[in-house]
């Protein structure tokens, strides 16, 4: 894999190859074999290789033709899809300014909003989940304040596919702006000055200078919060409409309500599909970060 | 910085809108769950409650439910935690400390579950534990959270250890201790924060986790996250669930404490390839 090319493990100190290394690691690499590797490839196998009718066992796409074929699967995949594009556009909307903010501000205000927006690192999704529907939901803190200057109630987000974008935002902010935080610090101070010198404003600074050396950072913020969002389900759960539904809960629901593994296996190797070259590009960056 | 840039910018207007709209989006929410929850009587009109007072912790700390969800949280978490530190640790010194065939290409074989979003992944382990008969058991329950600790509770040990000096250890065998006295007074105590850390969030990470403890689980193993689900869906009283954020946030707010500065720090963000 492309992790072995970073080679980022330092060389062991004891230069003699000692087997015993192998028994030390075996428990927790066999449970990797197991429980990741062994079903990603089981659930491949399970979903074209279909019983028959007959009782025996055959080659067969049907389950992934339903799938296509199927109008309820199809909204479900869109719904999901039009989750993370906008979710992952509005992170970086919202992250990138604090992020630059965070990086070029001494003032004494930056702790503070440092703080703040890593918070929601420490806020489990579901106490998130509760405290949305108090705030934005039918008769929550915004309608009482609206109501009580005499304003009209809002059209509440709860239970539309916005609730869950509010969310998932909500919970993703943290790790996106110190991705991002993290790759600024690429950004010298005096390839900004040198800029700025020559007569470079703000927005010239931010596209020739700023983003072109972040970008990478960027890939993997969106990476990381797409393999999150695509496959969401405490959020999408509780917060989201009951049909159409992301793939998280779908998956669920075909699986434990429905009593249907193979459909909901079917629908897991999609997502898979779906986010495979975000999947390998994010592991590749963390393991060639690996330099311990 | 010098004084140029603060006659240049006097108020710091980017800062205080940042302030002001983060804490209204990110505080003020969490404020409102918090009033809840001490709040006896809040009818719609009003802004503030009509009566503030402890009656409803008295009524969800006397629900069996409650407790019971609580005792299997807590039972289910020292259990992952405690068979992670046992089947981890000794691999983390091993992949720091020993050269053995296959290391590099093991080592990275942690990081193969996040190629994958968790949820579909969580699907393909349940069409697994099904064939086994592992759905709805608390086994199932400790081994699919077991896989979410193993990176964590690997990656940093061996961080720990590559970071404990040689030649201490070296200086200790040389005048006589042996290998095991080495590891308990020399390796250990150098070793020892990091590892607690670890093992805090493998605790903490496993006492959220609340897909796979759904998704194998329910409803013969519910815990607190599970329960509290039930309690948004089905649960008209509002303050049941306003108690129980409370109690369920003790966990995080001490990983708050001890965590902050991890966090802040670059190698954190690095962690995640950022």
């Amino acid at each position: 894999m492309t992790a072995t090319e970073a080679g980022a493990l330092a060389p062991a100190p004891t230069q003699r190859k000692r087997p015993i290394g192998l028994l030390l690691v075996a428990v927790p690499v066999l449970l990797v074999l197991w429980l990741i590797i062994w079903p990603i490839i089981s659930a491949m196998i399970q979903t074209i290789w279909l019983p028959t009718p007959e009782g025996g066992r055959s080659l067969s796409v049907s389950s992934y033709e339903f799938f296509i074929n199927d109008p309820y699967s199809r909204a479900n995949l869109s719904i999901t899809l039009w989750t993370t594009a906008v979710c992952a556009v509005l992170l970086l909307v919202v992250c990138l300014p604090i992020a630059l903010y965070l990086r070029f501000s001494d003032s004494k205000l930056a702790a503070y909003v440092q703080g703040l927006a890593i918070f929601p690192m420490f806020v489990p999704s579901i106490i998130l989940s509760f405290a949305f529907i108090r705030v934005l939901g039918p008769n929550g803190t915004v309608d009482l304040l609206l109501n009580s200057v005499g304003l009209p109630k809002i059209k509440s987000p709860y239970l539309t596919p916005w609730g869950p974008v509010i969310g998932l935002v909500w919970d993703n902010i943290p790790l996106t702006v110190l991705i991002l935080l993290s790759g600024l610090g690429n950004v010298s101070n005096q390839a900004i000055e040198a800029a700025r010198d020559v007569g470079a404003g703000r927005f010239a600074l931010l596209w020739h200078i700023i983003l072109p050396r972040v970008s990478n950072s960027i890939l993997v913020a969106i990476s990381f919060a797409v393999l999150g969002i695509f496959s969401a389900f405490t959020l999408p759960y509780i917060l989201g409409p009951a049909a159409p539904e992301m793939m998280g809960p779908f998956m669920q629901r075909t699986f434990r309500d429905l009593f249907d593994p193979t459909n909901a296996i079917t629908q897991a190797v999609i997502t898979f599909g779906f986010c495979i070259l975000f999947g390998l590009f994010y592991v590749r960056s963390v393991a060639k970060n690996r330099t311990p | 910085m010098s004084t140029t840039i603060k006659v240049a910018r006097p108020v710091d207007w980017t800062g205080i809108f940042f302030a002001v709209v983060l804490t209204l989006v990110i505080v003020v929410p969490l404020l409102v769950v918090g009033t809840w929850a001490f709040t006896n009587v809040w009818r719609f009109p009003s802004v503030i409650p009509q009566e503030f007072g402890l009656k409803f912790w008295y009524q969800t700390l006397a629900r069996a439910d409650v407790w019971s969800s609580i005792t299997m949280s807590l039972t289910l978490a020292t259990t992952v935690t405690l068979i992670s530190a046992v089947i981890c640790l000794p691999a983390a010194y091993a992949f720091a400390r020993m050269d053995f065939p296959g290391r590099d290409i093991l080592f990275f074989s942690f990081l193969a579950g996040h190629a994958f979003p968790k949820f579909g992944l969580l699907v393909a382990i349940a069409g697994i534990f099904l064939q086994l008969n592992l759905i709805g058991t608390f086994w199932g329950v400790v081994l699919i959270q077991l896989v979410g600790t193993l990176l964590f509770m690997i990656w940093i040990p061996v961080a720990a250890f590559q970071s404990v000096d040689r030649r201490m250890e070296e200086a200790a065998r040389d005048v006589g201790a042996s290998p095991f006295r080495v590891f308990w007074s020399i390796t250990l105590p150098q070793a020892g924060p990091t590892i607690a850390a670890a093992l805090l969030l493998s605790f903490v990470g496993t006492f959220y986790e609340t897909e796979g403890a759904w998704l194998i689980g329910a409803p013969q193993v519910r815990t607190l996250p599970v329960l509290m689900i039930s309690f948004i869906n089905n649960q008209p009283v509002i303050q049941y669930g306003a108690v129980l954020s409370v109690l369920l946030w003790v966990p995080s707010f001490i990983a708050l404490l001890f965590a902050r500065r991890v966090v802040n720090s670059g190698s954190f963000a690095k962690g995640f390839g950022a």
